[in-house]
């Protein structure tokens, strides 16, 4: 009972930190939904309109079109992500010239803020002025012109996204595949195995925590991202990279329309939740399940 | 001796009438006094008249009264965020706001803002001797409701205008080429057909010469509102349309169905001469809002465009980050042939009259402090330096100041056009949702640009949709 008490005590401040920045504020963006608030229009009052927000949305072509390419954008980032971060994981774990040198400087772009990367970025690739479009058109006689070219856009905002994030992989797996025992892999070296059966039935299955950690951390900021995106494209052309936190930005700040950004806002958040669900029934409950059998 | 001890009486009652007056030396030192220690915060936008408050005048305020400002300078986006979101929340961090010409409207509605006229009647202690309302130019009347009082001190005002590279236009072989190709002489265009042709002359002109020169600027980036403002402010009043194409006065009418004009045939026609100079602008300018048009007109890549008046002064002025110094001539925009007159009998205006004021939200704990502050920079003394480092007039006297003709002179008259033509210019419409009215008929404006939707199809769209938002706003019924 006691330990209890202390136990709860020492639990305080952290349930106060969270009560007060993430679940009332969450409970007010929830009540929000519910109105239509716009202190911009003829009538600035907060009112009840029920559930005509999400009713909205389900028939809203642009927000359902900025679901279709976030999705299309986390794919591609965090399937690249991970790929590239663990291959960089395995290189740093082999012992060679500058190696730390190489771990130190590799994990640079994490330190950078997002708002500085899409300004970095969107020099470089500005037409006529950025050397990306100054190499491809030197080099492959291709011009790159992403106020026109929306695919090219789309294309950027995933290989920055790639560039500022893989270290944060590559650092979480290279944990991972430090503190993995020597043992397993002696053992399936006597008995045989080669290296592409090492890593699917030994490497894998280890780090699999680790591997799911970060692509739940990585989705859910891929599903998020606003300032890069906002920086290098302004979510254009068009709306090809007008992901949904940048939808929302736009229907929140600039709109104004607050009742019907906060229900955006709750839909993307049991959207993630979702999807994070999915990928967890995916990855780790079915294989408990086969195993239990 | 006689003269000598009346030196003396004179000195000692000279001393005795200081010592007994109130000390008055200095307005600003006294008024301080009571708020030392006081530190006034306030947003504003990054531009160089922003940057002067911040640099040098914030400074020279402390050290007059001792009262500390800091002046946080941010992205025009960031600003309106920071400011809208402390007035709304009531929060009271910010004692100053930006507040740019085309939002005092909302801001008004709003009731975000101290009346600084009323202010300073209630409280005459506060009134600085050389602060007078009355020598701010008339761009000043944007900032004021209908009883004609202030709610913001004008800090910045310039005109887009018309700037075209006079080397080029009075280079001999260019000027014989193009009256070879067109029958004409080159001079800065008056009408659109004119500045098509030098337009559609020069692109070819830096292709065939393999020069990276383009024929005009376009502020047409396909996902920022800048491109939306440079349609609706720069180029639809060019060919007669105005207010965006909404009549106010008609149910907040936006298509011609209704009685508004966004998809009228003068927007049609708008358009499509507009889309025809992005397309032989350089290629930049897909990717450009105001700021890149200004860089690229400064590294000399283009022969003429519409550049706003904040950019045209450092384009012509400034050597370390212009290629194009002593080589810019400001002219009127080109027009439709009788919109000019329409224009001059006050019945429309040419372009947008831009510009922004420091106003005191009703939040501020610190008004009164602010209200000094405010009162600082509006006065004429501080004017003409000011209007030197970043080229902006807001007081009437400030133009006739000797440093300000000198700058005049380098700047090819555009100190003279804004004095003189200024009239011609207006802000923007006085509506009470821009940004709301914006966003929802940008996406479809971005389409047009993006050739997904045709220019005619595409305005009928976004009348029908300025329409739905208005009455989803509220405004019309």
């Amino acid at each position: 009972m006691r330990s209890n008490t202390v136990g709860w005590l020492m639990l305080a401040p952290t349930i106060a930190i969270l009560g007060i920045f993430g679940i009332i504020p969450f409970i007010y963006v929830l009540y929000v939904s519910f109105h239509q608030w716009n202190p911009f229009g003829a009538s600035p009052d907060m009112i009840y309109n029920g559930a005509n927000n999400f009713r909205r949305l389900v028939f809203d072509a642009e927000f359902l079109t900025s679901i279709a390419f976030t999705m299309k954008f986390a794919f591609f980032a965090v399937i690249s992500e991970v790929a590239l971060g663990y291959l960089l994981a395995q290189l740093f774990m082999k012992e060679f010239p500058g190696r730390g040198f190489f771990r130190t400087i590799h994990t640079l772009p994490l330190i950078v803020a997002p708002i500085v990367v899409g300004s970095v970025w969107r020099l470089m690739t500005t037409p006529s002025i950025g050397i990306i479009p100054y190499l491809l058109k030197s080099w492959f006689g291709y011009d790159l012109n992403i106020g026109r070219d929306a695919t090219a856009a789309f294309a950027l905002t995933v290989i920055m996204d790639i560039w500022h994030w893989t270290p944060l992989v590559t650092l979480t797996l290279l944990a991972a595949l430090l503190a993995l025992p020597k043992e397993p892999f002696e053992q399936a070296q006597i008995d045989g195995a080669n290296r592409r059966q090492i890593f699917w039935h030994v490497t894998l299955p280890m780090i699999r925590p680790a591997i799911l950690a970060t692509v739940f951390i990585r989705l859910m900021d891929a599903l998020r991202t606003v300032d890069e995106v906002w920086m290098l494209t302004s979510g254009g052309p068009g709306a090809a990279t007008r992901y949904v936190g940048l939808h929302i930005w736009k229907i929140v700040f600039p709109k104004t329309d607050y009742g019907y950004g906060a229900a955006i806002s709750v839909i993307v958040l049991y959207l993630t939740l979702v999807m994070c669900w999915l990928l967890y029934v995916a990855l780790v409950a079915r294989r408990e399940r086969k195993r239990t059998f | 001796m006689i003269k000598k001890s009346g030196i003396g009486i004179a000195a000692l009652t000279l001393s005795l009438l200081a010592g007994v007056m109130p000390a008055r030396a200095d307005f600003w030192s006294d008024a301080g006094a009571k708020y030392k220690g006081v530190v006034l915060r306030g947003v504003t936008e990054s531009t160089p008249p922003s940057n002067y408050i911040k640099d040098v005048l914030a400074p020279e305020f402390e050290k007059k009264t001792g009262i500390k400002v800091q002046i946080e300078t941010t992205s025009w986006d960031q600003m309106y965020d920071k400011a809208i979101k402390d007035m709304e929340a009531k929060t009271g961090i910010y004692d100053m706001v930006y507040i740019e010409q085309d939002i005092i409207y909302a801001y008004l509605a709003r009731n975000f803002l101290v009346d600084i006229s009323k202010s300073l009647k209630d409280d005459p202690s506060l009134k600085a001797p050389e602060f007078d309302e009355t020598h701010f130019t008339t761009f000043a009347n944007y900032f004021k409701n209908a009883s004609g009082d202030l709610f913001g001190i004008p800090m910045e005002a310039f005109i887009k205008v018309y700037l075209y590279r006079t080397d080029l236009f009075s280079d001999p072989k260019i000027k014989e080429a193009f009256k070879k190709e067109t029958g004409k002489e080159l001079a800065p265009a008056k009408t659109h057909q004119e500045y098509t042709q030098i337009a559609d002359f020069f692109t070819k002109y830096g292709k065939d010469s393999g020069m990276e020169l383009w024929g005009t600027t376009a502020q047409a980036h396909t996902g920022h509102p800048a491109s939306w403002y440079e349609f609706f402010e720069s180029i639809a009043p060019t060919y007669g349309l105005y207010n965006w194409g909404i009549d106010a006065k008609n149910n907040y009418a936006a298509s011609v169905a209704n009685g508004g004009q966004m998809n009228s045939d003068k927007a049609k026609a708008a358009m499509k001469y507009w889309l025809h100079l992005r397309d032989i602008a350089p290629p930049e300018s897909a990717a450009s809002t105001w700021t890149e048009v200004g860089t690229t007109f400064a590294a000399g890549r283009v022969a003429q465009g519409l550049v706003y008046g904040e950019n045209a002064a450092w384009i012509a002025s400034d050597a370390e980050k212009s290629k194009v110094v002593g080589k810019v001539g400001v002219a009127l925009p080109p027009t439709e042939p009788d919109v000019l007159k329409e224009v001059e009998a006050g019945k429309g205006y040419l372009g947008y009259y831009d510009g922004g004021a420091f106003g005191l939200p009703v939040t501020s704990k610190n008004k009164q402090a602010a209200l000094l502050f405010l009162q600082f920079i509006g006065e004429d003394s501080v004017q003409p330096d000011w209007a030197v480092a970043a080229p902006r007039i807001t007081n009437t006297a400030t133009y006739d100041d000797p440093k300000v003709v000198a700058m005049d002179k380098k700047l090819n008259g555009y100190y003279t056009m804004l004095k003189d033509q200024g009239k011609l210019f207006a802000g923007a419409p006085p509506f009470p949702f821009h940004a709301q009215v914006r966003e929802a008929t940008a996406p479809i404006f971005y389409k047009i640009l993006l050739g997904e939707v045709g220019p005619d199809e595409g305005l009928d769209q976004m009348a029908a949709a300025a329409e739905a938002e208005l009455k989803n706003l509220g405004y019309r019924k």
